[in-house]
């Protein structure tokens, strides 16, 4: 286990720039994941720590050593590919001993470490079968049981789960999540799936556009989102956002106008914000909730119903056309084409400005 | 529903519609013309087999007849006793395994590289590569000849193979193979600490030894069945091979068409043997490199 260092780690496709000044620290036995919609560099920078891809500039160290300038198996991290790439020929053990081969470890030091990889992961019964005669699940787990026989620093993970169908997808999170707790080996796992991400990580690094976004805790990620594009990106139904039409101080925090003439207090110091006009008001749905008739911050008419059990979410027109999404009980009784009164929990709003940067309530 | 489905079935399948027959008679014409085109192709090779079975004096006498009168071997043992067919053979047998073995390591190679490394001139390279195509073998005779005289290897083994090595066609076949091969298999052997060679024969060629199977049984083929080169690079008899030492087969007389049909037949065996036992490898070989062909 080591930490991992990237400083000012950048990458260029000709004259395409696709990662520019990136820098993060990666603690020991952290299970970062990399977050990002497609085509934002977070399987560019997996692949630039992996030695996969040469760094244009910066550095990255693995533990005390710079590493971006020595070949892949001089790292001491191991790869689990999207569609795994096990070698089809051979046979699942020699899969995961091919690496140790390579390296010239004793046969009798390599047969105990498959042995053990094997117990971990549960697959005692498959290793002598080919690729080809194992279902996805099984796959998934043979590769990352040829990267757990290396023993290595560093696990980097990309998107391992994207060729799993919906329920083994679930199972097998739960898997990796306790195959980390077992090892408390350092993980790196990209996806563009949020709730991967959401329950997976110790830290959630949200890439976009060629930069690192924000780096935190789910929750910080989720409740304290660094800008509009986070904000937007992380959770599910995304964040409301609505037109600022003026904000009016109130005991040190911005009662934030609303087109339409309704008012919400939040907890957002006033003195933090910018001036001028440009501000976004956001809020995430389960802070919006449907009230008692005329009892509610916002009216609206409900334009959708979406009956999730749990909970059901209202898609709400309000008065400029604006649609906010609300959340109501599971047992909701609300159907489309109903008003629908709506109250807003302030604590939990944020502020964007014209450069998408967040404010949010004091904590 | 069902009800209905069922006489309806079978009422289609004892009474074939005009389609149906229309295309049972196409079938049948086919078969007649293909029937036709095998026997055409196979009537050469066997009148060579009868025409050697027959004595001296049938081939001679102008009978044609397409059974012989007498059923004899002495062509094949005149052959064995008089000519030196025993050395073509070895010397047939060596220079067409060593041209195969190494036409099918270089090619690999060169494709691998083409196909997967990246460096200066990688596209100039497969342009030429490409061109040779244009370039027939008769037009190089006359400087491989020089090269290989100039050299010292005429009436060498080395002579004969060295201008025998390049088959565009292999590298060609190899390259496009090692395009199709996802390069997560290339990234994950490098995560596993190999190398180019090692990606190359223990992650690449085994994924798919067919491809291999296939080039190397058209390029044995095609060393053995080698005429115009090893006719001009071999002119004794010690380092003849097989297709150039059935021209030494006379008398006195002339030519002596028993023995001759005979020496072809021997000549010919090895690659039919090789064609009945990987008669699907070779069918793939034509079409993987009919694609490359064109």
């Amino acid at each position: 286990m080591a930490d991992i260092r990237l400083a000012n780690v950048s990458k260029r496709f000709g004259a395409v720039t696709v990662l520019e000044n990136v820098s993060m620290e990666i603690e020991s036995g952290e299970f970062i994941v990399f977050l990002g919609p497609s085509g934002c560099g977070k399987s560019t920078l997996l692949r630039m720590i992996a030695g996969l891809e040469a760094v244009d500039g910066g550095q990255i160290h693995i533990g005390d050593q710079r590493v971006d300038h020595l070949p892949p198996s001089q790292r001491g991290v191991a790869m689990v590919f999207q569609n795994y790439a096990l070698y089809p020929h051979m046979t699942v053990t020699q899969n995961m001993s091919f690496g140790l081969r390579n390296i010239g470890m004793p046969a009798q030091e390599i047969a105990q470490r498959v042995a053990d990889a094997a117990r971990i992961l549960e697959i005692e019964q498959l290793m002598d079968r080919r690729p080809a005669q194992l279902s996805g699940g099984q796959r998934q787990r043979v590769a990352i049981g040829r990267a757990i026989v290396r023993e290595p620093k560093a696990f980097l993970l990309d998107e391992p789960l994207s060729n799993l169908d919906a329920g083994l997808r679930v199972r097998t999170r739960v898997e990796l999540a306790h195959l980390h707790q077992r090892l408390r080996t350092t993980m790196i796992f990209v996806t563009h799936d949020q709730i991967e991400a959401m329950t997976l990580a110790d830290r959630i690094v949200v890439m976009n556009n060629r930069k690192v976004e924000q780096i935190g805790t789910p929750m910080d990620v989720y409740s304290r989102p660094a800008s509009r594009f986070v904000a937007a990106f992380v959770g599910s139904p995304s964040m409301n956002f609505l037109p600022v039409a003026g904000i009016t101080d109130v005991g040190g925090r911005a009662r934030v106008e609303l087109a339409g003439a309704a008012a919400i207090q939040t907890g957002i110091p006033t003195r933090e914000l910018p001036a001028g006009n440009g501000l976004t008001f956001g809020v995430r749905p389960e802070a919006v909730r449907v009230a008692i008739e005329g009892k509610g911050m916002l009216e609206g008419t409900t334009d959708i119903v979406e009956r999730l059990g749990d909970r059901t979410l209202a898609h709400v027109r309000l008065a400029d056309g604006t649609v906010l999404v609300a959340e109501d009980a599971g047992k909701s009784t609300l159907q489309a084409g109903m008003p629908v009164s709506l109250t807003v929990d302030g604590t939990a709003t944020h502020l964007f400005d014209v450069n998408e940067a967040a404010y949010h309530a004091a904590a | 529903m069902s009800a209905d489905a069922i006489p309806s079935s079978q009422a289609m399948t004892a009474e074939p519609s005009r389609r149906d027959r229309s295309l049972d008679l196409v079938g049948i014409v086919l078969s007649i013309v293909t029937l036709v085109a095998a026997l055409a192709s196979f009537f050469p090779i066997y009148w060579a087999i009868i025409t050697s079975i027959k004595p001296d004096g049938e081939v001679i006498s102008g009978s044609n007849t397409l059974w012989p009168n007498r059923i004899t071997f002495d062509s094949y043992i005149h052959i064995w006793n008089n000519t030196n067919i025993a050395i073509w053979y070895v010397n047939s047998m060596v220079t067409s395994l060593i041209i195969t073995a190494a036409v099918i390591v270089s090619s690999a190679g060169c494709a691998y590289a083409l196909s997967q490394l990246d460096f200066p001139g990688r596209r100039l390279i497969y342009m030429l590569i490409l061109a040779c195509f244009m370039v027939p073998m008769q037009a190089l005779i006359v400087n491989h000849f020089v090269l290989m005289a100039q050299f010292k290897l005429l009436n060498t083994w080395a002579g004969i193979i060295l201008p025998q090595l390049i088959v565009p066609v292999v590298i060609i076949v190899y390259k496009q193979f090692f395009d199709s091969v996802p390069k997560e298999f290339r990234e994950a052997a490098m995560m596993d600490a190999a190398g180019h060679f090692k990606i190359l024969f223990r992650v690449y060629l085994p994924m798919n030894w067919g491809v291999t199977a296939a080039l190397a049984i058209i390029t044995f083929i095609g060393a053995w069945n080698a005429f115009l080169w090893p006719f001009l690079a071999a002119t004794g008899e010690a380092t003849m091979t097989v297709p150039v030492g059935i021209t030494q087969v006379k008398d006195a007389y002339g030519i002596v068409y028993g023995k001759l049909m005979a020496s072809a037949v021997v000549a010919g065996l090895p690659v039919a043997i090789v064609y009945l036992i990987f008669q699907r490898r070779v069918t793939q070989a034509i079409m993987l490199s009919a694609g490359v062909k064109g």
